[in-house]
């Protein structure tokens, strides 16, 4: 099972792709091994730039060419071009000298990949994901050393990591709490890795998984052993399937090198929005037809699965918690979160773009990754959820997106002047009606009438106080993050663009896509 | 409803199915509800209402607190039934709002009282939340008091009218086109969902007391209902045993007795319930069309899980564990 790795092959011919481009990424791997037995030719994870997949990395005595949407013909060729020893560097979008054997992907200083850092991002692209060999090249698995319990919940707390990603139990929260909360709580502790994340406009936690899975598993490890758990659930969207055999190939790989591992399951549910809120997660690995939010408190970390204390964490969260159980903190300040966040990020035209930005960056540096032509009229960061803001310099820390008003949930959007902030306002509010849970007044009948008052805008009537009224109602009084999330890309819309509302209002569309 | 003593068994062992998957109804009651967890607090607590210090038991919530003294706002927590019934917190109305100095605005109905806490019921915040809830119920209830049998012991109409509702800020659901027909099938039992606050009160009695597994809630957002187990459209095709519970614990005309759904209509010729509605389904059954006994008929529940397990070595390891 043990796969042989990568990292440290030289002469290497890397296939870079994700679950969108992966037919197409086997039929190159194919071809390639066909036409060359003495190049190493491995299918990695994805780089998150989905837009240059299938992406070809050629590496000769320690430097690497990135084919970008490399054809068969053009693969063929730079594996000939290697067995002749020489670098196929035609065409190549980059070509960046290294470290022979380098463990990480090494990054071009200009263009699409330098967006940003590769901290939590350095094996994508890289490493074969499922590989021991490749995962030991760069660190050891950091479950083992888990003996201690108090000491890892310390490291995290330290590190005042917070979970990141709306499915996160511990979202924007301090996570060493939910550890130890859930360690004094009664009953065998579980431990659920969410990765089901339905907005396809967020794909960090599906790339984790696909092109990290055994950083991912490894620290749920970790948190299972802090805990003393009995359980390890992954639960995926049904509509990952690489991001489902990449886990089973990872735990199967973990069950091998680990002396007690815990059983890790690996489950699908719904491609629905709601489903990967943290408690209506609980409810679908409950085995539950249909699913709505559970009440709180108690939070999961103390009553969650099946009444067992639950940790839930998106593999965003879990490769945190990897770093710093596997490298320390450095000289991060403990008061708050300074690791990084990883933002999806949306063009013009182009597929989905996960970036890494460190807390010193502000959300400009990620608008690298894509080509946005038009003049920035305004982002929504937060998914569908999200805020918007006409500016990027929000630096890209959870506590410096809430007060900018923003969500933390990962995504930038980039819109242009032809974009309508009431018709963007509508959609948003006639997503949430449609896919709540039906559970809470304030969410089920809240989105109902938000999005009538915003259909009224077109009638003539702008009730700004009466919709500033129920929006903070439904986030004061949701029973779960859909409901209290809900409001923002409207409040948002009226506190940046309430001219365009009013003008609305007098029936005239100031961005002219309306009617 | 769903405890495991036996924790290294997989998860989804909890749900059985027959040979084709599917679950059978005399086997699993699916309400389709959540499972929460339990709010109540571990220990007696003294906490401070409005100025007022109330000392309450074990396994009490805010609102236990509130009824047991004067409080300066009104607090209507509508959804809300006695809990030793077993029925709720279902806490989806949301009318029970009050604000913490420890937590900030919380539902008093569902959130458990710990020693020291202080609770405002007159703040702005809760109560402008109370009062909009209380409108967004409104909005969706079809307000045909005149023609409704539960005019005069109505709970929706007497908060609505304690809070001081003159006209509701979001209207009331009165589109004639958009109602949806009248369930008149049973001899005993009348539906009239344009009436339902979706409360659950109805659905935890059917299935948490009586444990008769007919009445779930389905759907969801806008099309959020209450629904039958055994997936049929009527009350008389469904498997209830007319034990009445429902219709005790309703709160608004949503399920009336058959014999009491005109006794408080105004007596103007023409003028009754029905035909406040205007549509009907069930009104040509004679007799029940099935048995009332769920475990004698051979009826399909749509429990199946919404999870799918994926195949991996330990998965299968594990199930093999399950099946000793």
């Amino acid at each position: 099972m043990t796969e042989a790795g990568i990292i440290g092959a030289d002469p290497a011919v890397r296939i870079a792709v994700g679950g969108d481009t992966r037919t197409t990424g086997e039929e190159l791997l194919r071809s390639v091994r066909e036409t060359s037995a003495s190049v190493m030719v491995a299918e990695v994870g994805a780089t998150g730039l989905r837009g240059l997949e299938p992406l070809v990395l050629a590496t000769l005595d320690g430097e690497t060419a990135f084919l970008p949407r490399c054809s068969v013909e053009r693969a063929q060729s730079a594996v000939e071009a290697l067995d002749d020893g020489s670098l196929p560097t035609g065409g190549a979008m980059a070509v960046v000298e290294h470290e022979p054997g380098i463990g990480r992907l090494p990054t071009p200083s200009d263009g699409p990949l330098a967006a940003g850092e590769r901290t939590v991002l350095s094996a994508c692209g890289w490493a074969m994901p499922t590989s021991v060999e490749d995962y030991r090249a760069v660190g050891a698995f950091v479950a083992p050393d888990v003996e201690a319990p108090d000491e890892a919940t310390a490291r995290l707390d330290e590190a005042g990591l917070r979970g990141r990603g709306r499915c996160d139990a511990a979202t924007d929260g301090a996570i060493a709490d939910r550890w130890a909360t859930a360690r004094e709580a009664e009953g065998d502790p579980a431990v659920v890795v969410n990765a089901n994340e339905a907005d396809p406009r967020a794909t960090m936690d599906r790339l984790l998984l696909e092109s990290a899975p055994l950083a991912v598993l490894d620290a749920a490890l970790a948190a299972g052993y802090a805990l003393d758990a009995t359980n390890v659930l992954v639960y995926c969207n049904e509509a990952d399937s690489l991001a489902h055999e990449r886990a089973s190939e990872a735990v199967a790989v973990l069950e091998d090198e680990l002396d007690e591992p815990i059983p890790i399951e690996v489950l699908a549910g719904p491609d629905e929005y709601k489903a990967g809120e943290t408690t209506m997660a609980i409810e679908a690995l409950e085995g539950n037809h249909r699913l709505e939010a559970r009440l709180r408190p108690p939070y999961p970390s103390e009553e969650g699965l099946h009444g067992r204390p639950t940790l839930v964490h998106t593999p965003r969260t879990l490769v945190q918690v990897d770093e710093v159980l596997s490298k320390g903190d450095g000289d991060h300040d403990a008061a708050a979160d300074r690791r990084t966040r990883l933002f999806t990020v949306h063009g013009d035209d182009v597929p989905s773009t996960t970036v890494e930005l460190s807390a010193d960056d502000d959300l400009s540096a990620a608008r690298e990754a894509v080509p946005f032509d038009d003049h920035l009229k305004a982002a929504c960061v937060g998914g569908v959820f999200g805020g918007l803001t006409r500016s990027l310099d929000v630096p890209a820390r959870a506590n410096a997106l809430s007060a900018a008003g923003l969500g933390t949930n990962g995504v930038i959007e980039l819109f242009g002047d032809e974009q309508c902030m009431v018709a963007f306002a509508g959609d948003r509010a006639a997503f949430g009606e449609t896919e709540n849970c039906g559970r809470c007044v304030p969410c089920r009948e809240g989105t109902k009438q938000l999005t009538e008052m915003l259909r009224d805008v077109y009638h003539g009537e702008y009730a700004s106080e009466k919709l500033r009224e129920l929006m903070r109602v439904m986030t004061n009084t949701s029973i779960c993050s859909f409901g209290e999330d809900a409001p923002r890309p409207v409040r948002t819309a009226m506190n940046e663009f309430e001219p365009e509302f009013r003008a609305h209002a007098d029936g005239r569309c100031p961005a002219g896509t309306c009617k | 409803m769903s405890s495991n003593s036996d924790t290294s068994d997989p998860i989804w062992e909890d749900t059985r199915g027959t040979d084709d998957g599917r679950s059978w109804i005399d086997e699993t009651i699916a309400p389709g509800t959540a499972t929460d967890p339990d709010v109540e607090s571990g220990d007696s607590a003294t906490v401070t209402i409005d100025g007022r210090s109330v000392t309450l038991d074990a396994g009490s919530v805010l609102l236990d607190g509130l009824e047991r003294t004067e409080t300066e706002g009104y607090v209507p927590a509508l959804c809300s039934y006695d809990h030793n019934e077993r029925i709720g917190p279902r806490s989806e109305c949301r009318t029970c709002m009050v604000e913490t100095e420890e937590y900030g605005v919380v539902p008093s109905c569902s959130f458990p009282a710990e020693e020291g806490m202080t609770v405002h019921t007159d703040a702005d915040e809760a109560s402008e939340a109370r009062d909009v809830n209380l409108d967004l119920l409104l909005s969706n209830h079809n307000l045909r008091c005149t023609t409704c049998g539960k005019n005069g012991r109505c709970e929706l109409q007497h908060v609505s009218i304690e809070n001081g509702v003159e006209e509701p800020r979001y209207g009331v659901f009165d589109d004639r086109e958009e109602y949806e027909p009248m369930d008149d099938s049973s001899p005993f039992i009348q539906i009239d969902r344009n009436k339902c606050i979706l409360c659950n009160r109805c659905v935890e009695a059917c299935n948490d007391v009586q444990v008769a597994g007919v009445l779930r809630m389905e759907g969801s957002g806008g099309d959020t209902r209450i629904g039958f187990q055994n997936t049929e459209e009527t009350m008389m095709e469904s498997t209830c045993v007319s034990c009445g519970h429902c219709v005790t614990v309703c709160p608004t005309g949503a399920l009336v007795e058959q014999g009491l759904v005109d006794s408080s209509t105004i007596p103007l010729p023409g003028f009754t319930h029905k035909n406040s509605i205007g549509k009907i389904v069930g009104g040509e059954f004679t007799e029940k069309p099935r048995n009332a006994t769920p475990m004698i008929e051979e009826e399909y529940t749509e429990n199946d899980p919404v999870v799918e397990v994926v195949e991996t070595r330990s998965n299968e390891r594990l199930a093999g564990e399950g099946d000793d």
